[in-house]
Order: C-alpha cells, then structure tokens, then sequence
C-alpha cells in the first residue's frame, strides 16, 4: 500500500526534461537533428546530444525504408525542418548505412564550454562522414630502427616458407 | 722431399715468431697510436689561437629560426645541443650541418644551419647507418682488446651490411697461432660482457680528420689498416681520412659515427665463424646485434632477432636482392572497411 506522493517524487524516472516542456523539447531536438543532418558532425551541450543520438538513428532507421513509403516520407519531413535535406538523407545517408544494422552515430567528449556555465560539451557525428577522424589514428614508423630489423626478419621468413613450400612441390611431384 | 717440406715448415715456424718479436706489444701499439692522435688533436686545435664567433642557425621541430653564437673550431653540434635542452643532449645521436653529415663531437668550423637528429625522427636512415657502423667499431675495438697480448688481431675492413640484413658484422684476422681455437658460447658471452663495459662507461666517439700521412703513421704497425687508409682516401673527396677515438683506441671508418657508446644497449655479440684464408690469414667474421638506448625491445622480439643474427648474413650486392622467380603473393583476405 503505498504511502508516498508518487507524482512529485522522481526516483527512477530515466527521461530527460528539456526546454519549456514536452513539446518544446521535441522541437529542440528537431532543430539540433536538422543541423546533424546538414552538417554531419556538431557540437552541442552533452544531455542534447545524448537525447538526438536516439532520435537520429531511428531516423536512419526509417529512411532505410525508402523515400516511396508513406510513414518514412512523413516521418523525414516532421523532423528535417529544412526541407532540402530531406533529399540528402533518402540519397546520402541511408546508402551509406545499408550494410550496417544499428551504431550511425558517434559520439565525444568535449572540454566544458568556456561561458560561465561550464557546461558539458559533445561532438555528435554520422560515420562515414568527410571530416578527419576525431580519434586520429597513430602511425607508426617504418624506418626506426626496430621496426626496419623486423622487416628483414619478416622478408627472410617469408623467403624460408617460400622455400619450403616449393621443397615440398618438387617432392610431391 | 721430406727435408725440403720440414725445411720449409722451420722455415715459417721461424718466419711467424721473427714477425712475432718484430711486432710491439698491443698494449704499446694503442698507446702510441692514442698519442699520434692526441698530438694532432692539439695541433689542429692550435689552428685557431683566437676565439671567433660563428653564427648556427638551429633547423628543427620548435628550434626553427634559431640563432646561436658559437665558437669557431671548438664548439660542436653538442654544444649546440647544451644549449637548448636535456633532451637534444640525450637523445641525438648525429648532426647534418648544411645537409651532410656531421659526427656530434666534431667541432664547426663555418656559419651554417644545423640540425640534431634522434632516433625518433621521420626519416631516421642517416642515424640507423651511422649507429650500425658505430656498433660494428665497437665490435672491432672489443676484438682488439679481448685477446691475450701474445695474440695479434688484425682488424680487416668489414662491409658495411644493410640495418634489414639483421646483424652488424666486423672481419678479423687473428694470429696464426689461433688457426685452430673454434669460439664457444662462453667466449662469446665474455667477448659481449666486454662490449657491455665499454658501454656502460659511456665513452664519447672522438672524430678527426686527417690527412692521409698521419693515418698512415697512426697504423704504421698494421699492413691491412695502411691499404684501407689509402683506399679511403683516394675514395674521399676532400683526400682527407676520418679516425675516430674511444677510449683509448684509435678507429678508421667510413662514415660518420654516433656520438657515445652508451647510445647503445641490449648490445650482444652473437657469432663469430671463419670465412675462408685471405692474403691476411684466416679471416673471421664476428656478428652482433644492437638496438638504441630509446628503441628498446620487448624479450621475445629480441631473441627471434637474435636467432637472426646468430646465422651468416649473406653479403647481397645491390643486384641480386631480387630473386630471379619473385615468390607468389600470399593469399590476401578481403579486409572490411
């Protein structure tokens, strides 16, 4: 028998609430998933980012089905507030993803915005998108030393197995 | 028939120990090529009585554009190097002044543009032949020192074999009375337990440059070092031949050196088997192995490269590294993007 007001104890209520109230925050994320759209990779407040992570891989999701489906079509023009781009994600970016399955989206930590609210940044993208990676890849050099004498060790076990396998023909046959 | 073999027989007995009293003791042989050395140190030194200024300008990753005053004909690339920080000390390993070549400890003698290359850099080649021909002096100057002095070595001019061939090599000829002695594990444990004193001693590489008659009376007591004196002079284009100094033994190579022993480490002397009679005896081939003091491996990696090193390395001319029949391209697995 509960005893406890429910409605005005929040324990384990995981949505968020953004802006002026549920409405506002949908058309919040609209704009923001507008702009990840057009721009394929942006910068925004932590939490925003989190929120239209869902939002846009869902969207991939429907434009996957193909601009003749109604509920796809209908779908892309709510949320793309700009209306141009809905051409780009039926053409561009839903190939880009037929072979993969869910994961279109990457998501960074960025340093605390520099206002006085230091609030929590992150960089938002597509996979797949023009722009250098933002875990840039270290390579390694070839031409230290160690890495040149394990080429040779390389090249000569190569050559050994080549060898071999030859010995081994010239048995056979 | 028999007499005349037994004759001839005496004969070389005699011949070898006559050349055997001939011939100083090693001992005073270094010493007296380490005061040749010294002497012509100094001379040139003396060359320049007053201290004049030169202008370095340091070329680099951060050091772009700067200028430093230094000294003419004392001050050298590692001077250069105390100057800016810890790090340049430590870790370079050679110089390019105006785009050649300069050993570190070899003072400057014009304006230029220098730069201090490590063994991190982009494009470490220069540094990766110049310390393999280092390490191969530091076998040779191991070789010299490890024999009893009734025994003498004759260092012969060893190739310079490529840093992928898997091993640095040094050619020796020893004393005929040693014809027979075959090395075990353990002398070449010991002879790589020297080369490790010699590094942990840390000794600078001293370059000079001379002209060929001076080479010549620093080597008078070897006839194999005076051919190679003369051989490299007449290759140089300047006629001048470059000894180097460590310790107290005087070294000729051909190209530039790294700057001190303790740039190497993991150092391992790792065979040493005949390769045929020469004009010079019977020559060896000692073999090792060394990895720098900032690219130090992991021991599983060091003991498959030194399972390398331990077989003869093919000396390949430039021509015949590519076989004849290319092997087949191994099986290619489609990688995913």
């Amino acid at each position: 028998m509960r005893l406890t007001l429910q409605t005005l104890i929040s324990h384990g209520r995981v949505a968020r609430r953004m802006g002026l109230g549920p409405e506002s925050r949908i058309n919040m994320l609209r704009n923001i998933l507008t702009g990840l759209v057009r721009h394929e990779r942006i910068e925004t407040t932590l939490a925003r980012a989190d929120e239209v992570r869902f939002y846009a891989e869902k969207l991939i999701d429907y434009a996957k089905k193909g601009d003749t489906d109604e509920k796809a079509m209908k779908m892309a023009s709510f949320w793309l507030t700009e209306k141009d781009l809905v051409p780009k994600l039926f053409k561009v970016l839903a190939p880009r993803f037929e072979k993969h399955s869910q994961g279109f989206t990457r998501m960074a930590r960025l340093p605390n915005r520099e206002n006085l609210d230091r609030a929590k940044m992150a960089v938002l993208e597509y996979k797949g998108n023009p722009f250098p990676p933002l875990y840039p890849v270290k390579k390694e050099n070839e031409l230290t030393l160690i890495n040149q004498l394990l080429k040779g060790y390389r090249e000569e076990k190569t050559q050994e197995l080549y060898m071999k396998c030859t010995e081994n023909v010239t048995v056979n046959n | 028939m028999a007499a005349r073999t037994s004759c001839r027989h005496f004969q070389r007995r005699f011949a070898s120990s006559a050349a055997a009293a001939l011939r100083p003791a090693p001992a005073e042989v270094w010493q007296q090529r380490s005061a040749v050395f010294s002497r012509e140190q100094a001379r040139q030194r003396a060359l320049y009585p007053r201290v004049e200024k030169i202008e370095v300008s340091m070329e680099g990753p951060g050091l772009d554009g700067s200028l430093l005053v230094m000294n003419r004909g004392t001050s050298t690339p590692l001077s250069c190097a105390r100057h800016l920080t810890e790090h340049h000390v430590t870790n370079s390993a050679l110089a390019l002044v105006d785009g050649e070549p300069w050993p570190l400890h070899k003072a400057l003698t014009h304006s230029c543009s220098l730069r201090l290359l490590t063994f991190r850099d982009a494009d470490p080649t220069l540094v990766n032949q110049a310390f393999w021909r280092s390490c191969a002096a530091l076998l040779g100057q191991v070789l010299e020192t490890a024999f009893k002095d009734e025994f003498w070595v004759e260092l012969l001019d060893s190739p310079e074999l490529p840093v992928t061939s898997g091993a640095f090599c040094c050619d020796v000829a020893l004393d005929p009375q040693l014809d027979s002695w075959s090395p075990s594990e353990e002398s070449l444990r010991s002879l790589t337990r020297a080369a490790q004193q010699l590094i942990h001693q840390d000794l600078p590489w001293e370059p000079l440059e001379v002209s060929p008659s001076v080479a010549l009376e620093v080597f008078s007591h070897s006839r194999s070092k005076k051919e190679e004196v003369e051989r490299k002079a007449s290759q140089s284009s300047g006629g001048t031949v470059t000894l180097y100094r460590c310790g107290g033994h005087v070294l000729l190579s051909g190209g530039p050196l790294v700057a001190r022993t303790g740039l190497c480490s993991q150092y391992e002397v790792t065979a040493l088997y005949e390769c045929g009679r020469g004009p010079w005896g019977l020559q060896r081939r000692a073999q090792g192995l060394s990895l720098p003091l900032q690219l130090q491996a992991h021991h599983t990696v060091w003991r498959k490269l030194r399972e390398r090193a331990q077989k003869p390395v093919r000396v390949t001319e430039p021509e015949e590294v590519t076989p004849p029949s290319s092997p087949p391209p191994p099986p290619s697995s489609e990688l995913n993007p």
